[in-house]
């Protein structure tokens, strides 16, 4: 019981400091807001709008027709019309366009024979995204009036083979629906390392450390004291960032909302043990913060998911994202949110959460000491 | 935690009835260094120790031992019969430290820094704001309640230190350098408050640098190089030295002190307005005398607390065979 009333004064006091440091409070607050505004608007992984050369030296209804069917969705936007190849590379290095659309001279008459006609489509490889996704649109709409000009030749009204892809779960696949979760990640490994890590190293910094060691407070109590108001202030954060993704970018909730808190809260343990292993190693806030930084960051970023696909990293780092959490909680995040999977589904990546905050708070505990030297 | 306890075979050392701190024979070492070199202290309830000696000598080692934060490398410490282990409660609710280094919450007001000590010790209502408001009334911090630590003077903030750790009121107080950065009123304040508190018969150790302050102390040891060089009453001490203290009144004080450190029979030299003071080995004072010019006049004083313990240093410096005089 006494251990339990420190815990709770050295919680109190917790959250005397962080009212106290409006930092905090704008950091923990503020940074879930500004990340989803700016990863659901400003960064977006659906290409849009990719300015279009038209070079047709053919001036044919066929090239006409081709033409129209390029800049009629949003992806192209036709910037430059003209019957000149030659100024296709100035355009890509003023980046006036980044892809050219070339009609040679004969393609409608060699579609009006029947006979083989070419287009050439160049793209400006230095932007790598935008190049490949306007590729593969290229190629889907000449794979589509390849069909219909069959259709015209064999004379029926259906192609032979017709392949309809209907996307699940995200069907306009749009990015911030599949980033939110990773957002999530993102903004909680920020918030529960770092701020956990910044409290302790504080402690030993400021000499506070050796005052509370020579109290009766127990380690436990110092632990449960630090991390309990981070802990809340995480929940908070899982709770605004859900609220927004839902609000803002119509994030579905398929899943049960309890079950995601109950993930969150296992990813947090994991995560403020890892604050508590820095902090009581470095010791200091500066090398603390600077240790948050890497040990969250990069693997929030790098090998959750999030972004890129673990599925194409090579063995080592995609047996690195499997040890650690970020992967594991983005994964069961989509599950519930977007595919309204249950326990039975995602309970390998909570038990791997499970692991990795048994295995910290081992270490953790063996690291933190009641002694100075 | 697994701990292996080794030399199960000893029997475990039993403290010294009616002692509220005991050390034996504590030894701690940092790499080459050996902070705390064989050290034993005994303190009745009532008393007030000055454990006097400069930057280095391991006095800040010697009360981290005491209170758990560092462990030993041989000897046992109690405090108040318990024996002394990190994170021992026992010992620890019996304790009140006050560190060196600013050591309290300094975004935090003086009000809820107690609070979240008293807290910390098991205090609560009543008795907590009881004992707050008294310590607050003796410090006479009580009008600055809601002020932050951070915005405390140096002489309030150890006022307030010192009250946290009266708070629980513990039986042994440790004190490291409290009047280190403080200005001579509330230097005076603070050794006025300690002899309150001897009189609930508290022991209390006090570590200092300052010379001056050793005579507030019942009993003092001398601490240098990890070991205790001399221990006693502090007029006793004094009555008991040896040596014989000059001074040496010149028109040249520099060339004075630089001649003065060639003489093996110097122990001591410091400067005292024009003159210079110095320690003279016992028996040695005639040939002295003989060596230096006409034009100086030589004064015999009686000797003071700080001649004892610059002599005390200079004969442990001397019999080790290391060091030289120190300016």
């Amino acid at each position: 019981m006494d251990g339990l009333r420190r815990a709770r004064a050295m919680a109190l006091k917790e959250v005397m400091h962080i009212l106290r440091d409006r930092q905090v409070l704008v950091f923990a607050l503020g940074m879930p807001v500004l990340l989803l505004l700016l990863f659901g608007y400003a960064v977006s992984f659906d290409v849009e709008h990719i300015p279009l050369a038209v070079i047709d030296q053919d001036h044919t209804p066929q090239s006409r027709e081709l033409r129209a069917a390029f800049v009629s969705g949003d992806t192209f936007v036709p910037v430059v019309e003209t019957s000149d190849a030659e100024a296709v590379e100035p355009l890509f290095r003023r980046n006036v366009a980044r892809i050219a659309l070339v009609i040679p001279h004969g393609y409608g008459r060699a579609l009006g024979r029947g006979e083989t006609a070419e287009v050439q489509l160049l793209a400006d490889g230095s932007d790598n995204t935008t190049a490949s996704v306007a590729l593969g649109y290229a190629n889907a709409l000449a794979l589509s009036v390849n069909q219909r000009s069959l259709a015209t030749i064999l004379g029926t009204a259906e192609p032979p083979l017709s392949v309809r892809v209907r996307t699940l779960f995200n069907p306009g696949l749009e990015s911030a629906i599949f980033l939110v979760p990773g957002l999530m990640v993102l903004i909680l490994v920020i918030i529960a390392v770092m701020l956990t890590a910044l409290t302790i190293a504080r402690e030993y910094e400021r000499g506070s450390m050796e005052q509370l060691f020579s109290t009766p407070v127990g380690r436990l109590s110092i632990i449960l004291g630090k991390l309990g108001p981070y802990f809340v202030l995480g929940l908070v954060q899982v709770l605004l960032t859900l609220t927004l993704g839902v609000a803002l970018f119509g994030v579905p909730v398929n899943g049960s909302v309890l079950l995601l808190f109950a993930v969150a809260a296992v990813f947090l343990l994991a995560m403020l043990m890892q604050g508590l292993l820095i902090s009581v190693v470095a010791r200091n806030q500066m090398l603390a913060s600077q240790l948050a930084l890497l040990s969250t960051v990069l693997p929030a970023l790098l090998l959750s998911g999030f972004i890129f696909p673990i599925e194409n990293m090579p063995p080592l780092l995609q047996g690195i994202a499997n040890v650690l959490p970020p992967m594991h909680f983005v994964r069961a995040l989509r599950a519930i949110l977007l595919r309204g999977n249950g326990i039975a589904v995602i309970w390998p990546d909570v038990l791997a959460l499970a692991a990795f905050f048994v295995v910290l708070l081992t270490l953790a505990t063996r690291r933190f000491r009641r002694t100075l030297a | 935690m697994l701990r292996l306890r080794r030399r199960a075979a000893e029997p475990e050392p039993e403290p010294t009835a009616d002692l509220a701190l005991e050390a034996r024979d504590l030894e701690r070492a940092f790499g080459d260094n050996r902070a705390v070199a064989g050290l034993s202290l005994a303190l009745r309830p009532g008393e007030l120790y000055g454990l006097v000696g400069p930057d280095g000598a391991g006095k800040t080692t010697t009360i981290r031992l005491l209170t758990g934060l560092i462990t030993p490398d041989a000897g046992v410490a109690f405090i108040a019969g318990r024996r002394v282990a990190p994170g021992s409660s026992e010992t620890l609710e019996a304790l009140g430290y006050m560190p060196q280094q600013y050591s309290l919450y300094g975004d935090l007001s003086v009000h809820e820094n107690l609070w979240f000590f008293g807290k910390l010790f098991g205090l609560s209502g009543h008795a907590m704001r009881e004992r707050r408001d008294r310590l607050l009334e003796v410090t006479r911090l009580a009008r600055f309640g809601d002020r932050r630590a951070s915005a405390l003077s140096g002489g309030m903030y150890k006022k307030l230190a010192l009250a946290c750790a009266l708070l629980h009121q513990p039986r042994v107080l440790l004190l490291d350098e409290p009047t280190n950065g403080v200005d001579p009123v509330s230097r005076r304040e603070l050794w006025d408050l300690l002899h309150e508190f001897l009189h609930e018969g508290m022991a209390i150790i006090v570590a200092t640098p300052y010379m001056d302050e050793a005579s507030r102390c019942q009993r003092v040891g001398l601490m240098h190089r990890g070991r205790l060089l001399a221990e006693g009453r502090p007029d006793e001490l004094v009555r008991a030295f040896e040596h014989e203290t000059l001074l040496l009144h010149t028109d040249d004080r520099d060339a004075l002190e630089e001649d003065l450190a060639s003489h093996d029979e110097v122990l001591a030299v410091s400067p005292h307005g024009s003159a210079v003071r110095v320690v003279v080995r016992a028996g040695a004072a005639e040939a002295f005398r003989r060596t230096l010019p006409e034009a100086i006049r030589l004064e015999a004083v009686a000797p003071d607390f700080e001649d004892v313990f610059l002599a005390r240093v200079r004969d442990a410096e001397t019999a080790s065979g290391v060091g030289g005089p120190r300016g």
